[in-house]
């Protein structure tokens, strides 16, 4: 017992000096962001926040268009969420249980989206939406956010539909019930958590995403989203790092947070398509 | 619901099932169909004719090859190629190195774990433009954190100018990149690592064989077709990336870190030349079509 004790000390105290160094980036964008403004050019710096101050993120939240900025990530992410969960729910629900040839093709098709670089489809997705009247409005990078969003759920939401036995809707075929019957009443009833990871997932996807929106949107500041108006505020000519820091935690702990409370089912979205 | 009342499970039929997919499948096709197919349609078209971003709407130009053949002459093409060669060598190699080495450290039996594995998982939920502006602010050339850890270790006399010098701002995005990388790599070794049956090692053991060998001959080849897919993955998000280096260089110092991507973005949206970018764009993803068929080609033939 003793002995299993010391040998699983050198892989604890590893993982913990591992974890330290590989964490080290969200810690002091913390400490940054507590700093009031004179103790950012201290020499040492401070690696724990000595005076912790909310000034930056009042200035953030108030003296700049921070609040808006949430306010259009959060429709953009929501939008297209909410378009990929109805689109991902049919394909997945298809793939899983009435795959054909031609199902099967298009859930390739998808899969191969993701060797598009963002900067090549982001060139005609521009001059579409100019076409249609649509640029650098929220819709438009939340219609481009889908082209990330919807195969990715398509396959997450097929591995979870797998994993449900298909006796369950055969039961209800006898009893006269339609499949999209069995699909609404049935599986997605017990797909909560599958369901519920999927959105979350296809949220944060959207909620994190830069390229698209940035190259869509920029013409247009009242429709920036916070990814835009982080890098937007380095490009300015006084860098106010705590400011900068402050930003970036409102942005980045929510998702730190819903990533560690539930990991379990991110994780399978992580993977989701990659066996593919 | 009357026509299923009268015959149950008429639906459910094979004749059925084929419509029925199809029928469900049907709207993300479409919706594909005009978000990605139509649009990969109309870069390829845009490829095609020396067209500026101002002339959208006007009426379509000749016909020309000039966009590819000037991007095969030009010099700033093949670099943005090597900038984004070097950077998908060093970063799968570093996202490789630390990833796996987290998985295996986790891997281990210790309390503690279960957290321990979240943690080193953790930075895949920091948004690439947070990570990049965080790694902009560490490097920073006056007041960064790292400034001062090289100082104080001695390894340099005067701070040092990252962001403005070519391979210091390169080695930067790099960092970066591998940091918000990793985290995928970890995550699929760690699932392949827990999917090998323990009584491989016990035969193992068995067999007299040490743990340099046990890992070797057991841990390795299990690991091969997680790694494979890890490694197209890892490879097409390098190729693909554009906020890491955009946030933190902008493709400079003097094209030190100008990838494929922010090259491909720069002719568009800067210089308006959105024929040539788009001929730039395509080129891209020949090469890394031709990357993932190889490499999924060699782990399905091997």
């Amino acid at each position: 017992m003793r002995r299993q004790a010391w040998q699983q000390a050198g892989p604890a105290l590893g993982a913990l000096a591992v974890c330290a160094v590989l964490l080290f980036p969200i810690w002091w964008m913390l400490v940054t962001a507590l700093a009031p403004s004179d103790e950012l050019r201290a020499y040492p710096p401070a690696f724990f926040p000595a005076h912790p101050s909310l000034a930056a993120f009042r200035t953030i939240l108030f003296d700049r268009p921070m609040l808006r900025w949430i306010m259009n990530s959060l429709i953009v992410a929501g939008l297209s969420t909410a378009l990929t969960m109805v689109l991902g729910v049919l394909g997945g629900y298809a793939l899983s249980r009435f795959s054909s040839r031609a199902v099967r093709a298009v859930g390739m098709g998808v899969l191969l989206a993701k060797m598009i670089p963002t900067t090549l489809l982001v060139i005609p997705l521009y001059v579409l939406f100019r076409e249609y009247g649509l640029l650098a409005t929220l819709t438009s990078a939340a219609l481009a956010h889908c082209t990330v969003t919807i195969p990715f759920a398509i396959w997450m939401l097929k591995a979870y539909f797998d994993s449900i036995p298909p006796e369950l809707e055969e039961a209800a075929a006898i009893d006269g019930t339609t499949p999209l019957g069995a699909l609404w009443r049935i599986v997605l009833p017990i797909s909560l958590p599958g369901l519920g990871a999927t959105a979350l997932y296809a949220f944060i996807l959207s909620w994190n995403e830069f390229a698209f929106s940035r190259t869509l949107l920029f013409s247009e500041p009242a429709n920036w989203t916070v990814t835009i108006g982080i890098a937007s505020i380095r490009g300015e000519y006084i860098i106010a790092w705590n400011e900068i820091m402050a930003a970036s935690a409102i942005v980045a702990v929510p998702i730190i947070v819903v990533f560690l409370w539930l990991e379990r089912y991110l994780v399978a979205g992580l993977t989701a398509g990659a066996q593919k | 619901m009357a026509i299923a009342a009268r015959f149950p499970g008429r639906l459910w039929r094979p004749g059925s099932r084929a419509w029925l997919g199809a029928f469900l499948m049907g709207p993300s096709a479409i919706v594909v169909a005009f978000l990605i197919v139509y649009p990969l349609s109309r870069a390829l078209d845009l490829s095609f004719q020396k067209i500026r971003i101002t002339r959208i709407g006007a009426p379509r130009l000749p016909f020309t090859l000039d966009n590819y053949s000037r991007a095969l002459e030009s010099t700033e093409f093949w670099n943005a190629t090597l900038v984004s060669l070097a950077f998908v060598v060093l970063v799968t190699i570093g996202c490789f190195a630390v990833g796996v080495g987290a998985a295996l450290l986790v891997n281990q039996r210790f309390p503690g774990r279960r957290v321990a594995r979240l943690l080193v998982a953790l930075p895949w939920a920091v948004p690439e433009v947070v990570a990049a502006t965080i790694w902009a602010w560490m490097f920073d050339g006056s007041f960064g954190v790292i400034n001062w850890i090289f100082l104080e270790l001695g390894l340099t006399d005067t701070p040092i100018a990252w962001l403005s010098q070519p391979h210091e701002a390169f080695a930067v995005c790099t960092v970066a990149l591998v940091w918000s990388g990793y985290p995928f790599v970890a995550v699929m070794v760690l699932a392949g690592l827990q999917a090998i049956p323990g009584e491989l090692y016990e035969a193992a053991q068995m067999d007299g064989a040490r743990a340099w060998q046990r890992f070797r001959h057991v841990t390795l080849p299990a690991l091969r077709p997680v790694c494979a897919i890890a490694l197209v993955l890892v490879v097409l998000r390098v190729v693909r990336d554009f906020a890491t280096v955009f946030v933190i260089t902008g493709g400079g110092p003097v094209g030190a870190t100008r990838s494929l991507a922010v090259f491909t973005y720069e002719q568009a949206f800067s210089f308006y030349n959105i024929g040539y970018a788009a001929a730039v764009g395509l080129i891209t993803l020949l090469l890394c079509a031709a990357f993932s068929s190889m490499i999924v080609r060699r782990s399905a033939g091997a």
